[in-house]
């Protein structure tokens, strides 16, 4: 079996699932271990663990394949992750409408846009209008830092 | 059954004054417009525009919110089908096909296919609201909790069947998206799952999780791709095509015939309605269909199947609430608000002594849905030119919208940090073969599978002899095993009737 850092990462998520299923299971159990509790959570989970297992054998049984080697790097996705999970993280203390400009900016930018004028232009429309929007539509008050706000 | 008398005063009522019919235009564009931003919902721009309805007639109300009810049911499919979001839980099953169709350059056809679907749809569906409005109503009544499971697992095969080539990597993802459905107080009131976390007490936000999930997954492998159609001379919007997309639906009739009949009874259930009718419809479509491989991969049944279902549960809905009185979702809840501040209670005396009313909404939702069809195509051209966007335009614009929306949903922090969390695990579970779709129907259908199974339990004491009293479940539960393996059954006794054959 040839055995790499790409098989590794496949092994990583069933082990994941299988923790969190486990975990899950056993916080379940402690909180009531009774069958009104249990009723479903524990054939399920039980099913999952299972599964998990097979999952595992199987995939250190087969080894690295070409879909494996075929698979694209995440070199691109991890920072446009990055300023996504920074967008959402600072939504309370940047408020919506500041969050947004910047993050559609900085997104443009990563993408490769070098347009000045598109870069400002775009993010401060869309973000200062879908925040107007929202903001008149939903019924309760959302974080701002440019528009007032009870939040 | 039908009241003849009733349904001559019903047609007076809405022919002698054009005035109700004005108030309709507008009631389903605003429909439209909040079932297709993602994170508005069809019930929240009901409550936004019930205080409006103060100033009309109860008649008058009436047409408004189904007009609104009627635009966003379509309404919530154009989302799913351009951007994968599906606006509600009622739309997901469109999601499965509908996107891929876009995808591939066929985005006029997918959304013309959902509007004749979705037209088709409400018209049948108040159609057989009209002759069965008596016995639907008393069905809902015959009900418990073990009928709604069974109902519930049906939907559940869904996760085997949506699990792809990695059948296996989909049952786990399904398996695991039940038990984070289960996440938070249970019906008995124990605490899973939560981590401290208050915002978790009612568990995970269901669509939050499926915008993270479905689009903001797909969005995050989508970073390097200039557009949403690779083919530049498919990014036209068409009109024809939109319009051929629509007459595409009618050569399936027993695709919506199907969808239709699963989405006015199973829309009629409360609690459960659309969000299950769409992927009941789907998963049958997929099962009885000579390619099933093809479903996932944009195939025009899938998208017939997810929207005639889903639209069609608005007449199932507007059952239980004319004739109980009871609402089965958001929607008819807020509908409920308007009978009250009308001082009409909906329930059986209402349908003896108001029949002429109950007819004429529905007589008014079939002149809804040519409406319906009219400002749809008036709208879906302008929609459908998000193809011509660049990707790295639309993707942050879309996530955005996404992180707005799901803040509209559950007011608080919690919405936007659950698409987060689950853009992530989405993009974790594509990038390493874990059906998504199965996944979201998991979390979906994961409370509501507990809750029943949980009060069936309680109800019967633990005694599995009491489903042999529900002849309902067991009717349901016949069906879900022939649709399982009828084929099977019926090539087994096949083969045993020429084995036994003399040569």
């Amino acid at each position: 079996m040839e055995f790499n850092k790409k098989i590794l990462a496949d092994l990583l998520v069933v082990i994941g699932l299988a923790s969190f299923t486990s975990w899950y299971l056993l916080n379940a159990w402690f909180a009531s271990s009774q069958p009104e509790n249990l009723i479903l959570i524990l054939p399920i989970a039980v099913i999952t663990l299972a599964m998990c297992s097979l999952e595992f054998i199987q995939q250190c049984r087969t080894g690295t394949t070409s879909a494996h080697e075929e698979r694209e790097t995440a070199e691109t996705t991890g920072p446009i992750i990055g300023i996504f999970s920074i967008y959402v993280i600072t939504l309370e203390w940047l408020g919506f409408d500041l969050a947004t400009i910047l993050f559609i900016a900085t997104f443009l930018w990563l993408q490769g846009e070098r347009r000045w004028f598109w870069i400002v232009g775009y993010s401060l429309c869309f973000g200062l209008l879908v925040t107007l929007f929202f903001s008149y539509m939903l019924p309760y008050p959302m974080p701002m830092s440019l528009f007032p706000t009870d939040y | 059954m039908i009241d003849t008398v009733a349904v001559e005063q019903a047609l007076l009522l809405l022919s002698s004054d054009l005035t109700p019919w004005l108030i309709v235009i507008p009631g389903i564009l605003i429909g439209l417009v909040f079932g297709a931003i993602p994170g508005l919902q069809i019930s929240m721009a009901m409550a936004i525009f019930l205080p409006m309805t103060l100033y009309m007639d109860f008649m008058q109300a009436m047409l408004f919110l189904t007009a609104i009810f009627t635009g966003g049911s379509f309404g919530s499919g154009v989302p799913a089908i351009l951007m994968n979001i599906p606006g509600t839980s009622s739309a997901i099953a469109t999601a499965f096909d509908g996107y891929p169709m876009a995808r591939r350059g066929e985005h006029n056809q997918a959304l013309g296919i959902a509007l004749g679907a979705s037209a088709f749809g409400v018209l049948i569906g108040y159609l057989i609201l009209f002759v069965l409005i008596k016995p639907i109503s008393g069905l809902v009544l015959k009900l418990g909790p073990a009928e709604l499971f069974a109902v519930i697992l049906w939907g559940m095969t869904l996760i085997a069947s949506l699990s792809g080539t990695h059948m296996l990597k989909g049952l786990i993802a399904g398996f695991v998206g039940l038990l984070i459905g289960t996440i938070g107080f249970s019906d008995t009131g124990i605490l899973r799952g939560t981590l401290g976390n208050e915002y978790l007490l009612d568990g995970v936000p269901v669509i939050p999780a499926m915008m993270g999930m479905f689009a903001a997954s797909e969005l995050l492998r989508l970073v390097n791709t200039p557009y949403l159609v690779d083919n530049e001379s498919a990014r036209k919007v068409d009109i024809r095509l939109i319009l051929k997309g629509f007459f595409q639906a009618f050569r399936h009739p027993i695709v919506l015939l199907r969808g239709s009949i699963i989405g006015v009874f199973v829309g009629a259930v409360p609690g459960v309605g659309s969000s299950v009718s769409n992927l009941l419809s789907y998963v049958e479509t997929k099962r009885r269909d000579k390619n099933p491989q093809s479903f996932g991969e944009g195939n025009p049944k899938g998208v017939i199947a997810s929207e005639s279902a889903n639209s069609t549960s608005e007449a199932g809905s507007m059952a239980t609430l004319l004739a109980l009185g009871i609402p089965g979702g958001g929607a008819t809840a807020v509908m409920l608000a308007a009978f009250a501040m009308h001082n009409i209670t909906g329930g059986p005396q209402f349908i003896r002594e108001e029949t002429d009313i109950v007819y004429a909404i529905i007589f008014a939702n079939f002149g809804q849905v040519v409406l319906l069809m009219g400002l749809a195509l008036l709208f879906l051209p302008m929609l459908a030119s998000v193809v011509k966007v660049p990707m790295k335009y639309l993707i942050p614009s879309v996530l955005a919208l996404a992180i707005f929306g799901s803040f509209g949903l559950t007011g608080n922090i919690s919405g936007p940090i659950t698409v987060l969390v689950f853009a992530i695990i989405g993009w974790i579970f594509r990038r390493y073969n874990y059906s998504v779709p199965a996944a979201v129907i998991g979390i979906l259908l994961g409370s509501m599978a507990e809750d029943s199974l949980l009060h069936s339990y309680q109800i019967s004491g633990g005694n599995i002899a009491y489903l042999l009293e529900r002849p309902i479940t067991l009717a349901i539960l016949t069906l879900l095993i022939l649709s399982l393996f009828g084929s099977k059954i019926k090539s087994f006794l096949s083969s045993r009737t020429q084995d036994l054959k003399p040569t």
